[in-house]
């Protein structure tokens, strides 16, 4: 991969996390990029990492986890390993909201209840802008506006409870964007919105990437989403990435057991009516003490016993940027992709 | 097959997990708080001395004994002149100092007294039931032994710390069950009920909670009538000390209750044709039960100093009985700590039940929220 | 925020008048009254009394009326006359016996709550921050020992230890010397020795309580999800702790400073007996004693009527620290 063209080259990222019950190993081995002007999508259930993954980016994990591997970060001041960086000082602060930025799941509980939220936007103009109070509250102002605040110069002032959620949600995204950012990370940023909201959130966040010329990471557990924002998708599991494509092939040729099985599990408009919805059997499993071999073997319908369970597949290149960890898949490279009826 | 065991196993395991309910997540979360648990272990000690404290005691309340008035502890000898003859005590010999000429006691070297297990004493009732007169240990007839020493009308300080312990360990207990019951019927009340109801009940509990404690128990103590049996102080003493806690308890109960009502699964159940009192006890109580075990625990310590402090300035239990703070009477004066430091051994009792019964609620508050 | 403190005010009245009517209702509790306990005291000095005497002696001071009735006559003098009752013990009006020692009361316990407060959320702040650190284990164990030490007793040790060690015991709020010369700059340095063990024994339960809610509390804002956002932004750890955390943390330290009033008046009671100080609670303790009921009374409820106005003053100090509140209250 040319570092200059990506923005950011995530490699071998291990996490662990001390628990009472033992270590959790929560991400195991995750490696991506994420080109300029992309957006990849991270997808998969809730527990496999994902989270983990972006905070890592930003280096603002709980000190309970320890990360090792190397995320580099094509910065101003040219390639940073953020894992290098001290977590407090002020180089990755410098880089935090400024070049990367995020968006979290929740906005009800990303503000601060004490502060006026123009107060908590204006904070990241000021440490990265300018120190000018006035022009600060300007481009606060202005980013409130570009995301769809109506009265801007009056809800600047109030405080987060006066807001909705789908309000609350854009005034976190004026704030993570106000410093015009390189890289924009979405952590399920309208799971805890209405259906409604999330469709007018989801195309605000298009349409200022395209503006901004930003790199997106998004994660989501929804496909639904990845197709309509994406232009790759990585799928997560288990703290891997099990299958990593352009969004296209991921969707048309889906290659490991669990892709197939997410996609299986998307209801589709003008499906048979007597479809019955897929569904993936089993929970996914707790990532202390794993067992040795694929994190899948207990749920795929494709497992090869001496195989699946003894040994973690590898990462093959299946087509073009479509790479895919499954020793089912392994065997049969070149072959058609199997399906699952 | 191998392989398969163990990949039940770990299943298994995971399900537990999972699966694993309120109670056993909060044993679980309890279990690893050491200190919680070694303090589970000093109560559950000296819980087990006041049970037998009338066997453990070697003399009971009223014994006194005017030619020890004051005497410090006995110590315990091995060897008399060079040679082990087991466990003695020497007699109490009282002699004037000769330039001050207050009293002290020396030992008499010539009377030995051997120390007796299961030696028979004064008749008592173990448990209120069996009568024994068999004590744990005893010295032979004519000798005194005197663990923590004397007070000033000569009676046995270890013995009355003993059975002492067994008002003051059990008072906060009794006090937490009243504030228990006040506190759900009071605050149900208030809760369920709403209106003109909760705004009297509302009121009352929060003027009770703005008089200071101790002021507000000196001057409902001084009701108690003076001349009443023992027991009946004991209620009463009970009763006072439970306004620490079940007016906090009241308003917890309040709050769940209005916030319960708005609940999802309770509007379910009422939906499906569930009684209104299936309601309460099934669903709403269950659900703030750890919390309310949790504040009750943490009113346990404030019940105890406050009985200690009653009783200290003569408010609460009253001789015959006695408690830690009636113990405590004693060393109302600099002086008389000065001379005889033994009569602060009570503090040290009072010091360890509170440290312990502080641990376990803190213990407790935190696994109360097991999935924390 | 103006009609707010308005309405709290006016809350206020009903909230005192209910309290009277309950610290009426208990100090008359106690079987018996003045005249009896007056009567067998004076009849141990020898003194005779007819019945009709005794009626006479009850009459004259109103106590052959129920308990409610009293309740009314003592009200109504209270607000149409600002008079307080007669203390039967100390043969003055209760108002005049009770402000001797007020205003000394109220500034010892200001005293000892400034120090509270000095002292306690710089520890529990450091506590908070150095989570497990040898200092936070000292902290929290002092913390606990001074949570479970009875404080009368914490008096009679530190007094002990200071006879042993100075040779005064430091009795008393003020030395020989100022009582008999009054209070002035030259031995307000006697005087405030004379504080140490006062300000020690009393402030320790409440500054260990203090510290314990700073502590969790700031525990607890720590991993709130705003505390993410603000490091996301490249908001510094410092600015973090100090603009969003203390300040949450802040807030139920404040709601509970009304709290920190009562456990005040409530240690110092039982210490100023032990100690033979010169404030409101040995004078309590004495009048229950002897059933001087309205003396009694009145110290319960004017000790009461300062924790409801601590209570409303930190109310208005929340609502301005707390917007929420603010908003809540607009909305409503």
């Amino acid at each position: 991969m040319d570092r200059k063209e990506s923005i950011v080259q995530v490699n071998n990222l291990h996490i662990n996390i001390k628990m009472d019950e033992g270590i959790l190993t929560a991400v195991r081995g995750v490696t991506f990029h994420i080109d300029r002007g992309e957006t990849l999508g991270l997808v998969g259930e809730s527990g496999c990492g994902k989270s983990l993954t972006c905070k890592a980016i930003l280096a603002i994990n709980d000190p309970k986890c320890s990360t090792s591997g190397e995320i580099l970060f094509n910065s101003d001041d040219g390639v940073v390993d953020i894992l290098r960086l001290p977590p407090k000082g002020s180089e990755i602060r410098n880089i935090r909201g400024k070049q990367i930025s995020m968006i979290f799941q929740e906005p009800m509980v990303c503000f601060s209840p004490l502060y006026t939220i123009g107060n908590q936007i204006n904070e990241c103009t000021r440490l990265h802008i300018t120190k000018d109070k006035k022009k600060s509250r300007e481009i606060s102002i202005e980013m409130m506006k570009k995301v769809g605040i109506a009265n801007a110069e009056k809800r600047y002032d109030q405080y987060p409870h006066e807001f909705s959620g789908g309000m609350l949600q854009r005034a976190l995204i004026a704030m993570a964007l106000v410093c015009n950012p390189k890289l924009l990370i979405a952590d399920e940023p309208t799971t805890a919105l209405d259906v409604t909201i999330q469709a007018q959130i989801l195309e605000l966040i298009k349409e200022l990437q395209k503006e901004l010329k930003m790199s997106v990471l998004f994660v989501t557990h929804d496909l639904g989403t990845v197709a309509r924002m994406c232009d790759r998708v990585a799928v997560m599991y288990l703290g891997k990435i099990v299958e990593t494509g352009p969004v296209e092939e991921i969707y048309l040729s889906p290659k490991h057991p669990y892709t197939i099985g997410l996609i299986g599990s998307v209801h589709k408009i003008g499906s048979k009516r007597k479809e019955r919805l897929y569904s993936i059997e089993g929970t996914v499993p707790l990532a202390l003490n794993l067992p040795a071999g694929c994190g899948f073997y207990d749920r795929c319908q494709c497992r090869i016993d001496g195989v699946c369970n003894v040994k973690e597949p590898e990462p093959v290149e299946v087509g073009p940027n479509h790479v895919v960890s499954c020793h089912a898949v392994g065997q049969k490279t070149g072959e058609e992709g199997h399906d699952i009826e | 097959m191998v392989l398969q065991n163990v990949m039940d196993r770990n299943k298994r395991k995971e399900e537990e997990y999972y699966l694993a309910s309120q109670w056993t997540l909060m044993r679980r979360k309890f279990k690893k708080h050491k200190l919680a648990m070694a303090s589970l272990w000093v109560l559950g000690f000296l819980y087990f001395v006041a049970l037998f404290g009338n066997f453990i005691a070697p003399y009971n309340l009223v014994a006194y004994n005017s030619k020890i008035v004051n005497a410090p502890p006995t110590k315990i000898h091995m060897f008399h002149e060079g040679k082990y003859i087991g466990p003695f005590v020497y007699g109490i010999k009282m002699e004037r100092d000769p330039v001050s000429k207050r009293k002290m006691y020396i030992e008499n070297k010539d009377e030995i007294y051997k120390i007796k297990w299961f030696t028979h004493g004064s008749e008592y009732k173990l448990f209120g039931l069996i009568k024994t007169d068999i004590h744990l240990f005893g010295v032979e007839q004519g000798g005194v032994v005197l663990l923590m020493g004397a007070d000033s009308m000569g009676r046995d300080l270890f013995s009355r710390m003993i059975l002492g312990s067994q008002v003051s360990l059990t008072v906060p207990f009794a006090g937490a069950i009243i504030s228990f019951v006040l506190g759900i019927i009071i605050g149900g009340i208030a809760g369920y009920f709403g209106g003109a109801i909760d705004s009297v009940i509302s009121r009352i509990i929060e003027v009770l909670s703005a008089l200071p404690t101790i002021p507000l128990w000196m001057a409902l103590s001084a009701s108690i009538p003076p001349d009443i049996p023992v027991v009946r102080v004991y209620l009463y003493i009970t009763i006072i000390v439970s306004f620490i806690s079940w007016t906090g308890l009241a308003r917890i109960v309040r709050g769940k209750f209005i916030s319960m009502r708005k609940e999802d699964y309770i509007m379910a159940a009422r939906i499906a044709g569930v009684s209104t009192w299936k309601i309460i006890i099934k669903h709403m109580v269950p659900g703030f039960m750890s919390y309310l075990i949790v504040s009750l625990t943490l009113g346990i310590p404030g019940m105890i100093i406050g009985e200690t402090s009653m009783s200290f300035l003569g408010l609460g239990i009253r001789s015959p009985a006695t408690s830690w703070g009636v113990l405590l009477q004693e060393a109302q004066e600099i002086t008389s700590i000065a001379m005889h430091p033994w009569k602060l051994i009570p503090l040290f009792a009072v010091i360890i039940t509170v440290l312990a019964f502080n641990f376990i609620g803190d213990g407790l508050r935190d696994a109360a929220d097991p999935y924390k | 925020m103006r009609d707010y403190i308005l309405k709290r005010i006016l809350m206020f009245i009903p909230t005192v008048l209910l309290m009277s009517v309950i610290v009426f209702f208990i100090i008359q509790l106690p079987p018996g009254d003045y005249i009896t306990s007056y009567v067998s005291r004076m009849s141990a000095e020898g003194e005779v009394f007819t019945s009709e005497d005794i009626a006479r002696l009850r009459e004259q001071y109103g106590l052959d009326k129920p308990w409610y009735i009293q309740y009314f006559k003592w009200m109504k003098n209270i607000i149409t006359e600002g008079d307080f009752g007669y203390s039967f013990a100390y043969n003055r009006p209760v108002w005049t016996v009770i402000m001797s020692r007020l205003p000394l009361t109220v500034t010892v316990t200001l005293i000892i709550m400034i120090f509270t407060y000095l002292v306690s959320l710089p520890i529990g702040l450091y506590s908070a921050l150095h989570q497990y650190s040898v200092g936070d284990f000292i902290f929290t164990g002092i913390g606990f020992l001074g949570l479970a030490t009875p404080n009368f007793l914490l008096a009679i040790i530190l007094m002990f230890a200071s006879f042993k060690l100075t040779g005064d015991p430091l009795i008393g709020l003020f030395s020989e010397e100022i009582l008999r010369e009054g209070l002035k700059l030259s031995n307000l340095g006697s005087f405030l020795k004379h504080l140490i063990i006062p300000i020690v024994v009393i402030g320790t339960s409440n500054t260990c309580g203090v510290i314990r809610t700073i502590r969790a509390q700031m525990l607890d804002e720590i991993t709130r999800q705003y505390v993410l956002t603000a490091r996301a932004k490249g908001v510094s750890e410092n600015t973090i702790i100090y603009k969003y955390c203390l300040r949450a943390a802040l807030n139920p330290v404040v709601s509970g400073l009304a709290g920190s009033l009562s456990s005040l008046f409530s240690g110092s009671t039982i210490s100023a007996i032990v100690m033979n100080m010169a404030i409101l609670g040995p004078v309590l303790y004495e009048a229950l004693k002897t059933q001087d009921m309205y003396l009694a009374g009145t110290i319960l409820l004017t000790q009461g009527i300062l924790v409801v106005i601590g209570t409303l003053l930190s109310d208005i100090v929340l609502a301005w620290l707390d917007p929420r509140i603010r908003y809540a209250e607009r909305s409503s």
